[in-house]
């Protein structure tokens, strides 16, 4: 059998118990603490209604014999008003102000008592709401005494002022379980929110299906998107690069042919252009397969990377010079991290017409800085640069070979082994690239 | 006989022309670059043999002995690293492996399935026939050496060189990146230690990939291997120069 099931699945449904539940409970809360203070009278009509009460049995005694006085004295009490019949008095007046004050009333009340015998003892409770324990004594015409003894319920407002520290307390309960209750309801709704924000970041962000029905369907959703959006980035990342892939043959085939062209300036030609096809196919793959890269990380000597492109460069005959460190392990995939030092130095070379490498630790930090002399970066461009497919003007004037690449896979690369890339204008001219990365 | 279509094999009559050439089999399923490899090859002196698939190959190898092969990874059935797989269980006949994916996940199969080399598509003419001979010149010589081969790694004061993943580890087990020349040339120190090797030899067996390979370079060379082995000052002892004649490996090899 299904157990049956009280929570609403739904967000809707969730909320609404949730506050029904609330205004419920503040309801019966309120209900049971201001109906008393409504039904009670306020004092004077109290006073009249005792004194009512007094004048009728006195009225009624009058006409009873002795006998049977007890019984209809008895008979006469009600929930409010107790009343008893006897020949004494036993009642001693206290003639304080408060006993003043109601004997006034009463006569005010009724004005037939005017003139007759009262006596009055009022007692104020100790405990609130302070209710007055009021006795009366009536002399009745044949010398007998008709005693009242009831209860003088302080004004409403007192009772409501004491009830109202508890109503507050009832009412700060109330909504701090709501809040809890919504509180675990919204508690999905954030780590999607924390998901949908990491989306596009890291490579993949699943976020539990937990939660009120709704919440969860959105939860599903979400990561169905993102597999979907996976999926097509995917499908279209394996068709360039399988493009890619498949243009090298005819570049293998073109760059062997250059090999027999007898005039020299056309083979160098020829080679210059499948090199540079080459280059952008290169880079085209590097920044497709960025986010799958199979390559595992581990501890790397960043030194000896940053030697190998420089000497590398020095062999070309271009002017490159690395100072600094001889070792410095960093946590990294040493062939992305080549990729990413290569392209900056290559920049360097093209555009500032020398790359100087200096490596760094500065605390926790690996700092490779690569310096050039060229006329550097127009600080609006500065962020932009970093864009994929983003060429400067100056690199579109000298029709410099690449697809603007360059620098997003070097940032690319910094970002998945947890570095960071900072460009900056030289004071002295030229630019400085930082890469900075977590030293080991 | 069919000479046009592929799988040709030179006929004998030529081979017996130029009996010192080094026989070399292409195998590589497109046939334009098939053809222009024969051509190129041929120009340049070698004998060469061409196959379009595996099975092709087998059939070459089974009536003519070759010196080495040019092997293509992406190839129709079988691909590359199968057939080199196959091939090493048989033989030590040097491998090239020729890949149109230049990415060192793939160069690591490569080398660990026992190529000799691998060179990314497309290549130049100059750099393919500079490693052709160079490894020829190796296996020539690998003959008589103990040049090692495989998975045998060898440590020295702490470092450790794995000539079968081409990688050299620090003492505090770093990744170290050394250029092709430079692991060639501290390959030929560890193979050799404690003997004084002269720079012509040293040249010799680092695959002279300098365009303007001298006396010169070795000395860069070595200059740049010290301080990538510098560690607190270890490396002046490692790389010992003995003046005139070459450089002496002092640190004792161990083999595992």
């Amino acid at each position: 059998m299904k157990p049956l099931r009280l929570w609403p699945q739904r967000l809707v449904g969730q909320v609404t118990l949730v506050l029904m539940l609330a205004v419920a409970l503040e309801f019966i809360g309120s209900s049971i603490l201001f109906e008393n203070s409504r039904i009670y009278p306020n004092r004077d009509n109290q006073i009249r209604r005792a004194a009512d009460q007094l004048v009728t049995a006195e009225n009624i005694l009058e006409n009873t014999p002795a006998a049977e006085r007890p019984q209809r004295a008895a008979a006469l009490s009600n929930r409010v008003g107790r009343l008893v019949w006897s020949p004494q008095s036993g009642l001693v007046d206290r003639e304080r102000s408060a006993e003043h004050k109601l004997r006034d009333q009463f006569r005010d009340a009724e004005p037939s008592l005017r003139g007759r015998d009262l006596h009055l003892n009022a007692e104020l409770g100790h405990a609130l709401p302070r209710d007055t324990h009021l006795k009366v004594a009536l002399r009745l015409r044949d010398g007998t005494w008709l005693t009242l003894k009831t209860k003088i319920r302080a004004a409403p407002w007192a009772v409501l002022l004491s009830s109202v520290g508890s109503a507050f307390i009832l009412g700060l309960g109330v909504i701090a379980a709501a809040a809890l209750v919504l509180r675990n309801l919204s508690q999905p709704l954030r780590a999607l929110a924390e998901a949908a924000d990491k989306v596009g970041q890291d490579a993949h962000v699943r976020i539990g299906e937990t939660g009120a029905g709704d919440l969860k369907l959105v939860a599903k959703a979400f990561n169905a998107m993102q597999d979907r959006i996976a999926g097509l980035l995917r499908a279209r990342t394996d068709a360039l690069a399988a493009v890619g892939h498949d243009l090298r043959t005819p570049l293998a085939r073109l760059r062997l042919r250059a090999g027999f062209v007898k005039d020299a300036e056309a083979r160098e030609a020829l080679e210059a252009d499948v090199d540079e096809m080459t280059a952008m196919l290169d880079s085209l793959l590097a920044y497709l397969g960025g986010q799958e890269d199979p390559e595992p990380r581990r501890r790397t000597d960043l030194a000896a990377i940053a030697m190998t492109v420089v000497d590398d460069a020095v062999d070309a005959g271009r002017p490159a010079a690395y100072v600094g460190l001889d070792h410095l392990p960093v946590q990294a995939r040493p062939v992305s991290l080549k990729r990413a030092i290569s392209n900056i130095v290559e920049n360097a070379l093209h555009y500032g017409g020398e790359a100087n490498l200096t490596l760094t630790r500065e605390g926790g930090a690996a700092v490779l800085a690569v310096e050039d002399s060229g006329p550097g970066i127009p600080e609006a461009d500065l962020a932009g640069v970093l864009q994929p497919f983003h060429r400067l003007d100056i690199a579109r004037a000298r029709n410099t070979a690449g697809l603007g690449l360059g620098l997003t896979i070097v940032q690319q690369i910094l970002q998945r082994e947890g570095g960071t890339l900072v460009l900056k204008n030289r004071p002295e001219g030229g630019l400085r690239v930082e890469l900075r990365l977590p030293a080991l | 006989m069919d000479y046009s279509g592929h799988g040709t094999i030179v006929p004998p009559r030529e081979m017996a022309t130029t009996p010192l050439a080094p026989t070399i089999l292409i195998v590589e399923d497109d046939p334009a670059l098939r053809t222009l490899l024969m051509r190129l090859l041929r120009e340049e002196g070698f004998q060469p043999l061409s196959a379009g698939h595996g099975a092709e190959m087998a059939r070459v190898l089974e009536t003519n002995t070759v010196d080495l092969i040019l092997l293509d990874v992406m190839l129709p059935g079988s691909n590359g690293f199968d057939l080199c797989r196959a091939i090493r269980r048989e033989s030590e006949v040097p491998i090239v492996m020729l890949s149109a994916r230049d990415d060192e996940t793939d160069r690591l199969i490569g080398l660990e399935l026992g190529a000799d080399d691998y060179i990314g598509k497309p290549f130049s003419k100059k750099e393919l026939i500079a490693r052709i001979r160079a490894i020829l010149r190796r296996a020539q010589g690998g003959s008589q050496s103990s040049q090692p081969r495989g998975h045998q790694q060898m440590t020295f004061a702490g470092w450790s060189l794995d000539p079968g993943r081409r990688e050299l580890l620090s003492p505090d087990g770093a990744f170290v990146e050394l250029s092709g020349a430079e692991f060639d040339l501290l390959l030929a120190f560890v193979t050799s230690p404690q003997r004084v090797i002269g720079r012509e030899r040293l040249l010799e067996m680092s695959r002279a990939r300098f365009s303007d390979a001298s006396d010169r370079s070795i000395d860069v060379l070595v200059s740049r291997l010290r301080r990538k082995l510098a560690v607190t000052g270890q490396a002046e002892a490692l790389l010992r120069t003995v003046r005139g004649v070459g450089y002496l490996f002092t640190a004792t090899v161990e083999r595992r």
